[in-house]
């Protein structure tokens, strides 16, 4: 199955997409995603309830997390009340190793995103501060990098050695499944049916972004 | 917790600044005036163009120009450099604005909260008007952000 792991919507403070609209433009533009996973900025949507939009649109809609640490952004899947407890979700200056070991500890994984992006990837801070050992998987594929953002993550991640995936990080409706993921298991369901995919290591990255319209005619 | 922009901390300032009011103003809605803004933000729905239609009202986004006569509260901290950009606003429309309303807007400091991205670190201040109509009731909320450098 396929699912986007990384969007927004207008729980985001940037975020424009209510999440009807990004059900609603899957189906009608035919992505071909099986659901996708809201990780909001900073925080974690405890209350929202997409139960209802799901069997209408017959989608899987997960939540987690994008938090900010000194080494960039970082996606949490599986985030529970023990682990909304081990630190601030707020705070952008969070030592990795801190989410890391909260994750890890509280049965959520975490894994960086956009981390060949310019002060909020990872690869950016590798060059100044050295590697960290316990990252295994980051977002190589993001909806949202900029030529040569996405080569230099698919590049560093094969130095590392690191798992990649990828999502869209769209933040309006119309970018959703610019980048998703492909998982060998069709039967995930919930949060942390996704959790043990990824810490199964059973994925990989895809690029689903529209092929650029040719604007130039023909003499 | 670290968590500072310049000498400001942002965990303090908003513990201490979120929920102040600061401004306090009234506005008369003008009927020309609700069509000349209508008509600039480019509307053709005669609701809000005609004022002869049956339910003319102010665009939705009729009170994002009605400003406040303060930035901040006084003694607000300088939080981050220099006067900052405008982040836009966003405007909730709870109730119709009918010409010739008097509304009175409150304004507080809503946010304080930073965030990093390609640029660096910036603190977003956001500021809320709530406009309530003659009866009290809340007839539009708008948000204004503005972004400073950290």
């Amino acid at each position: 199955m396929i699912l986007d792991l990384h969007t927004h919507s207008i729980k985001s403070d940037d975020g424009r997409a209510k999440v009807e609209n990004y059900c609603k433009w899957i189906r009608k533009k035919e992505i071909p995603l099986d659901g996708f996973v809201l990780t909001e900025h900073r925080q974690y949507d405890s209350e929202s309830d997409y139960r209802a939009l799901e069997d209408e649109y017959n989608l899987l809609i997960l939540k987690a997390s994008e938090v900010e640490t000194d080494y960039g952004h970082v996606l949490v899947f599986g985030v529970n009340e023990d682990l909304l407890h081990s630190f601030d979700f707020a705070n952008i200056r969070l030592p990795i190793q801190t989410v890391l070991n909260a994750a890890k500890e509280n049965g959520a994984f975490a894994a960086p995103c956009h981390p060949g992006r310019k002060r909020v990837g990872l690869f950016s801070h590798y060059e100044l501060s050295g590697p960290i050992s316990d990252v295994h998987t980051v977002e190589v594929f993001n909806g949202g990098s900029i030529p040569g953002e996405d080569e230099l993550s698919v590049k560093q991640a094969a130095i590392h050695g690191y798992k990649g995936f990828g999502g869209s990080d769209s933040h309006v409706v119309s970018r959703i499944g610019y980048c998703a993921t492909t998982f060998e298991s069709d039967s995930i369901t919930t949060v942390e049916g996704l959790v043990g995919e990824l810490q199964s290591g059973s994925f990989g990255p895809i690029s689903l972004r529209p092929e650029p319209k040719n604007t130039t005619t023909e003499p | 917790m670290a968590e500072s922009s310049g000498s400001v901390d942002i965990a303090e300032a908003r513990a201490e600044w979120v929920g102040v009011e600061f401004d306090w103003a009234e506005f008369t809605i003008d009927k020309d005036a609700m069509i000349q803004w209508a008509l600039a933000c480019g509307e053709t729905d005669e609701r809000f163009i005609d004022p002869l239609h049956s339910d003319f009202q102010a665009h939705p986004s009729f009170t994002t120009h009605c400003m406040s006569g303060r930035l901040f509260p006084k003694n607000f901290p300088q939080i981050g450099g220099g006067f900052g950009i405008d982040g836009g606003k966003t405007v909730t429309a709870h109730l119709p604005i009918r010409a010739g309303a008097t509304l009175s807007a409150i304004t507080t400091i809503a946010d304080i909260f930073d965030k990093t991205g390609r640029s660096g670190t910036m603190v977003f201040i956001v500021q809320r008007m709530e406009f309530k109509d003659e009866t009290g009731a809340l007839v539009s909320t708008v948000d204004w952000k503005m972004i400073k450098k950290a």
